[in-house]
């Protein structure tokens, strides 16, 4: 059987990012990007832990714990200001918010 | 006495002009008229007070702006700027003396007098950033003038003006970054100061490159061709004020440059571009001069023929020596003069019929004599006819540049048949013949108020062509100046070889002289 | 004496500028007794100095001031007077006081009788810098100047399209000769350091003959244009549009002879090189013969008298060229007078006939014009050559001067000419004045004969077309002090060449009167081919329109509307579009839509992540493209 190294977690993380990519270009539900996004962070979070651990070095978990905590804050505000959109404008689709048109 | 004179000289007018916007509407034209005049006043006062004997800067005047990057408030005027100074404010007196009604004459007015702010700027300025500053800064009162109060394409034409003189602008300044930085590495301190520039002697290949940033942005405003489309459009759009002050003042920054900057920081690049440049002057003088000759409207005519004889200046310019620049510096005077009060009288036809073509006119000299007189005058002198102001100017230049090349200089001087052709013709088709169109029989003889504005251009252009010796002395002993400058620096024997040094030929003039047969020989 | 040269080179300025400032008003007689009185001044101190050089004076040499000093130029406004410039003061000071008094009859009717003599003064004032001028720099001051009062005068009736378009075609060929002139200028200064004449006929000898020549080549252009020498010889006819006063003075007795008188000048410099005083004699022979076929068609009494003038500058010319000056300076003095006679009379005439020019519609004038007539004949005797008029010695030494440097084509072209010469001019007397029939009459004219004292004006050349051939001694002795003696070999066939001349001469007036004493000639020789190639002037005027005056018209408004306006400012213009267009099809980047700008940002992160691999791998890619293609170098 073979032994699940830095490569896969390395790979599972690149899959994984690719997959928040394409949500984050493609998906037009502000719901769906926070996911896409959250995706994305995590993705990097795994990367994160396994070099962390493959190194034997903390400092990659350590950033792991921040991206966690960070990435909670941004969803509260996020989230916070999503409902606030929804009760204003009664839809989270992104192709509405258009005010920042230049 | 003559302490801060260029500072008065330059910021006199603008501060005129602030307070101008206080001054009402009624008594803005004798305003106007009387800042002009005491700053006319001033400039000959200045010319009082230089000593024509001193080839170097006078009204020295320094305050440094920016210590740490040797950025200096360095004022300075010689022969070669002096007399374009007193040009400037002179045409700005004789432009709002003869100003015609027009909308919103205070702004006019106020603009003009900004616009002298500049122009006396550029040509005062030693320090790199200073001359940027207010090269730059002319454009805009001229973008305003004519963009407000140009004809029907006057928003095209001033755009075109604008960015087309400010993208070589802007190719000019980071040559100057460059020449900084250079001056920077030779010496270990930062200075923007051209007197200081002018004691560095760069390698070759340096002068190459900088040259040729230099060159685009003083090309654009000489113009040259091929970068002289912008100026028809803005001559043909521009009010009659805009264009005098655009031919006789603004057009000379950019072979000023030539002399105060090219010449003597890149001696050897300047002999080293030399022909191309020359080939581009003579394209300028045949190529521009037989467009003028298909205009069919008087003002393109002259517009072109602007362009036609700054061919002249650069060629002059480019003869490296002291009867060359000596000449192209005066002809820049005589050019400023004639091309200034050749826009000066159509503007006089255009306040009558309200049309510059050509075919709308003729028999004007039965109807106004003395309007056909003077434009007569202008028209030989713009021809180059000796005892005119043109042809000294015109005559050494051609001849320091003969010691360049005689094809080329062959070449050249068929400006004198080509600019008879055009201006012979566009006269003959405006002043001779019947009078044909039945508004044309009622036309009004120029006025006293038009005469005020052009007698003295007539007699400037007489005068200095019979006895140009008050003028070309102070030019030439700083040109001498430059000339022993750039020989000293030149590196490539090519350069040593083509700038020759004036206190070598003095010498072997000397020897001449004595064979002179003494010419003081009593008679009887 | 300075005084008198001051006051001969003056007082025609002072009267010009005294004339100019009525020069819009209506006629005032003031103007024109005025002019002449200050001319007549200028003439008398003329004279003085004439005298005073004939007594063994002294040449005067003055400085007014400094005109140009820059570098190592040093121009002054310096004047001479010696020897050649006393000649030409006298020439154009007699004949222009004399046409100033007789304009004065001349433009009587004319609106713009002050402007007229305005125009004249400035005109004889120029041409006294001319001559008197110590420089070339002050000569080609003059030789411009005249140019300028050339144009104005020819175009004077400036309603009329073909004075203007004479006038213009005048001025811009002399253009086209001042520019070989000014070179010229520009090689004497860069050779031999100055301008002044005895600083570079100094110098000359010393240099290479090479630049000797070219500066002889370049300055004889400058007297092509102003002599209107083959090819720039179009313009002289066409000045015929001027008042006929303008013609004598200026297109036959001075300004035209101004390129002798360079030539003449500059001897010094036109001895070292022969070999271009053939060409220039060669040349002046061609044009003396070419000249008088024209004259033989024409039916023009002026354009007849301007290509009879034309043919005498060609002798004048060959004198020159073949090193024999004096006989140049003597031909153009005795040239002057009879010429400007001759033209005078002709002027008389078109007032007669109402400015009616063809003599075809004239016939039998010398019953009712019995003076004028006798003063055309004597001139036209004296243009002949006929002895003992002054003609006669001048253009007599001409052929003797040919035929002694053993130069006998010329010789013979000269001698055709001359009998060409006699028949043109009695053809015109003939056609004018006597042949039979009373044409005049047909075509409803009423011809009278001009003021007396118009006349009486007349007289002093009529005077000095019949004597000025006497005083050849003392003219040899006088000018000779300056310029260089001639030397003739001829002396054993003198009298032979004397008697053939002659005899051509007096045969070309018989076989003109023989031939137009009842009349018209038949019409039909206007049908042959010789009658219009000369009718036509050789067809040059129309070849230079052709070749010349359209194809600059056309290419002017092609690179007008093509280049400059399709070519150069597009270009231009382009650039800017580009740029604008560029900013007009991305803006839409800009949209505002989240998941876009968002797709644009991922865009933008990929692109930078590719570039930073590529350029950390710069060494790697650069080391496989050498793998790749071996033949790119480092």
């Amino acid at each position: 059987m073979m032994e699940i190294g830095l490569t896969h977690y390395l790979v599972l993380s690149t899959v994984l990012f690719a997959i928040g990519l394409v949500g984050v270009m493609r998906r037009k539900n502000l719901l769906m990007l926070f996911m896409a996004s959250e995706i994305l962070l995590n993705a990097v979070n795994v990367a994160f832990a396994a070099i962390g651990h493959y190194y034997g070095d903390l400092t990659g978990q350590m950033f792991a714990f921040f991206v966690i905590a960070i990435a909670a804050s941004e969803v509260a505000v996020g989230l916070g200001l999503l409902i606030i959109w929804y009760k204003r404008t009664d839809t989270i689709d992104l192709d509405t918010m258009t005010s920042m048109r230049g | 006495m003559f302490d801060h004179m260029l500072s008065i000289l330059i910021f006199f007018p603008a501060l005129a002009g602030m307070l101008g916007f206080i001054v009402s509407k009624e008594s803005i034209r004798a305003y106007g008229i009387t800042v002009s005049a005491i700053e006319f006043v001033l400039s000959l006062v200045l010319w009082y007070g230089y000593d024509p004997s001193v080839a170097g800067m006078q009204f020295m005047e320094q305050f440094a702006l920016v210590p740490a990057f040797g950025i200096n408030y360095l004022l300075g005027v010689d022969g070669i700027s002096l007399f374009i100074i007193i040009l400037a404010s002179f045409f700005t007196l004789i432009g709002i003396a003869s100003l015609t009604e027009t909308r919103r004459v205070k702004d006019m007015i106020i603009t003009l007098l900004f616009l002298q702010m500049t122009m006396v700027g550029v040509f005062a300025a030693l320090d790199a950033i200073l001359f940027y500053v207010f090269w730059e800064l002319s454009l805009v009162p001229m973008l305003y003038i004519i963009g407000a109060w140009g004809g029907p394409l006057r928003i095209y034409a001033s755009i075109k003006f604008f960015l087309y003189t400010f993208t070589g602008s802007l190719i000019m300044l980071v040559g100057m970054l460059f020449m900084a930085y250079f001056y920077f590495q030779a010496t270990g301190q930062w200075s923007f100061s051209i007197l200081e520039w002018y004691r560095l002697v760069l390698p070759e290949n340096l002068q190459l490159w900088l040259f040729v940033a230099f060159f685009i942005g003083f090309a654009i405003k000489v113009p040259m061709f091929p970068f002289h489309t912008w100026l028809p459009y803005a001559h043909g759009q521009a009010p009659t004020i805009g264009s005098v002050i655009l031919a006789a003042i603004l057009l000379k920054m950019g072979t000023y440059a030539f002399v105060r900057f090219s010449l003597p920081l890149f001696p050897d690049a300047s002999v080293f571009f030399m022909v191309p440049v020359a080939v581009l002057a003579i394209i300028m003088i045949i190529y521009t001069a037989m467009v003028a000759y298909a205009q069919e409207d008087i003002k393109q005519v002259v517009a072109y023929s602007s362009i036609s004889h700054m061919g002249v200046i650069i060629l002059g310019t480019f003869a490296m020596n002291v009867e060359g620049i000596s000449g192209s510096v005066f002809l820049m005077i005589g050019h400023g003069v004639v091309s200034g009060a050749l826009f000066l009288l159509v503007g006089v036809i255009y306040d009558r019929r309200h049309t510059k073509l050509m075919s709308e006119f003729g028999g004007l000299a039965q109807v106004m004599p003395r309007y056909a007189t003077i434009f007569g005058i202008m028209v030989m002198a713009s021809v180059g006819l000796p005892l005119t102001i043109n042809f000294v100017g015109e005559f050494l230049s051609l001849l320091g540049f003969y010691s360049q090349s005689h094809m080329m200089t062959l070449l050249a001087g068929t400006a004198i048949i080509v600019g008879a052709i055009y201006m012979l013709s566009a006269y003959k088709k405006a002043f001779f013949g019947d009078v044909t169109k039945e508004e044309n029989k009622t036309l009004k003889d120029v006025n006293k108020k038009e005469l005020v504005a052009l007698i003295p251009l007539v007699i400037l252009a007489v005068w200095l062509g019979v006895y140009p010796k008050p003028v070309l002395t102070p030019i030439n002993n700083s040109v001498e100046s430059i000339v022993q400058l750039m020989h000293e620096k030149a590196i490539t024997p090519e350069a040593k070889a083509a700038i020759p040094n004036p206190a070598e030929t003095k010498i072997a003039m000397a020897s001449v002289t004595e064979v002179e047969v003494d010419v003081e020989r009593e008679a009887e | 004496m300075e005084m008198y040269l001051y006051i001969a080179l003056f007082a025609p300025f002072v009267g010009s500028l005294f004339a100019a400032l009525f020069g819009a008003s209506p006629k005032t007689l003031w103007s024109g007794v005025v002019t002449s009185a200050l001319l007549f001044a200028s003439f008398v101190s003329s004279v003085t100095l004439f005298v005073y050089l004939l007594q063994g004076g002294e040449p005067i040499h003055t400085e007014l001031m400094t005109w140009m000093a820059t570098g190592n130029l040093y121009i002054p406004f310096g004047f001479v007077v010696d020897q050649v410039s006393a000649t030409m003061m006298f020439v154009v000071t007699t004949v222009s006081t004399v046409v100033h008094v007789y304009a004065i009859g001349y433009m009587d009717h004319d609106k713009a009788f002050n402007r007229f003599f305005a125009w004249l003064s400035a005109f004889v004032f120029s041409m006294m810098i001319l001559v008197m001028s110590d420089n070339f720099a002050g000569m080609f001051i003059g030789w411009e100047g005249v140019g300028l009062c050339s144009w104005a005068l020819i175009g004077f009736w400036y309603h009329k399209e073909s004075a203007t378009w004479a006038a213009n075609e005048a001025f811009i060929m002399n253009r086209i000769a001042d520019l070989g002139m000014l070179i010229g200028i520009f090689l004497l200064y860069w050779h031999t350091g100055s301008l002044q004449y005895d600083v570079v006929f100094a110098a000359v000898p010393n240099l290479d003959t090479s630049i000797v020549t070219l500066m002889g080549i370049f300055l004889f252009v400058g007297a092509m244009g102003k002599s209107a020498q083959f090819p720039l010889h179009t313009w002289l006819a066409d000045a015929m549009e001027g008042p006929t006063p303008v013609s004598a003075l200026i297109h036959a007795a001075t300004m035209v002879t101004a390129g002798v008188y360079l030539v003449v000048r500059a001897n010094p410099l036109y001895s070292l090189i022969p070999e271009v005083g053939y060409f220039i004699a060669g040349l002046g022979a061609f044009v003396a013969m070419f000249a008088a076929t024209m004259a033989l068609v024409n039916r023009d009494i002026k354009r007849i008298i301007a290509y009879s003038t034309l043919s005498q500058l060609g002798y004048m010319f060959v004198a020159a060229g073949l090193g024999a000056y004096w006989v140049a300076l003597f031909h153009l003095m005795a040239h002057a007078f009879f010429k400007a006679l001759l033209f005078l009379g002709a002027g008389n005439v078109m007032h007669a006939m109402s400015d009616e020019l063809d003599p075809f519609k004239m016939g039998g004038l010398y019953k009712v014009m019995k003076w004028t007539a006798i003063l055309m004949i004597l001139a036209s005797v004296a243009l002949a050559g006929i002895w003992p008029l002054a003609g006669f010695f001048s253009k007599d030494k001409i052929l003797e001067v040919a035929f002694s440097s053993e130069h006998y084509i010329i010789w013979a072209v000269l001698w055709i000419t001359a009998g060409l010469t006699a028949f043109y001019s009695f053809r015109l007397i003939m056609l004018t004045f006597f042949s039979g029939e009373e044409r005049y009459k047909e075509h409803g004219f009423h011809p009278h004969e001009a003021y007396k004292f118009m006349l009486w004006a007349m007289a002093p050349l009529a005077v000095l077309a019949v004597i000025a051939g006497w005083f050849e001694q003392q003219f040899v002795h006088f000018v000779t002090e300056l310029l260089p003696t001639f030397e003739f070999h001829t002396h054993h066939v003198e009298m032979m060449l004397i008697a053939v001349t002659s005899l051509m001469a007096i045969g070309g007036i018989v076989v003109a009167v023989l031939l137009y004493r009842n009349g018209l000639l038949n019409p039909k020789l206007q049908q042959t081919a010789v009658y219009k190639l000369l009718f036509n002037q050789y067809y040059i005027p129309k070849f230079y329109d052709e070749f010349f005056s359209k194809p600059y018209a056309e290419l002017s408004k092609i690179f007008w509307k093509q280049v400059d306006l399709k070519v150069v400012d597009a270009t231009v213009d382009f650039i800017a579009t580009t740029i604008y267009k560029t900013g007009e099809g991305t803006h839409t980047m800009q949209n505002g839509n989240l998941s876009s700008m968002l797709r644009w940002m991922v865009i933008g992160t990929v692109g930078l992540l590719v570039l930073a691999v590529l350029y950390v791998k710069r060494y790697d890619i650069l080391a496989l493209m050498q793998m790749v293609f071996p033949g790119l170098g480092a």
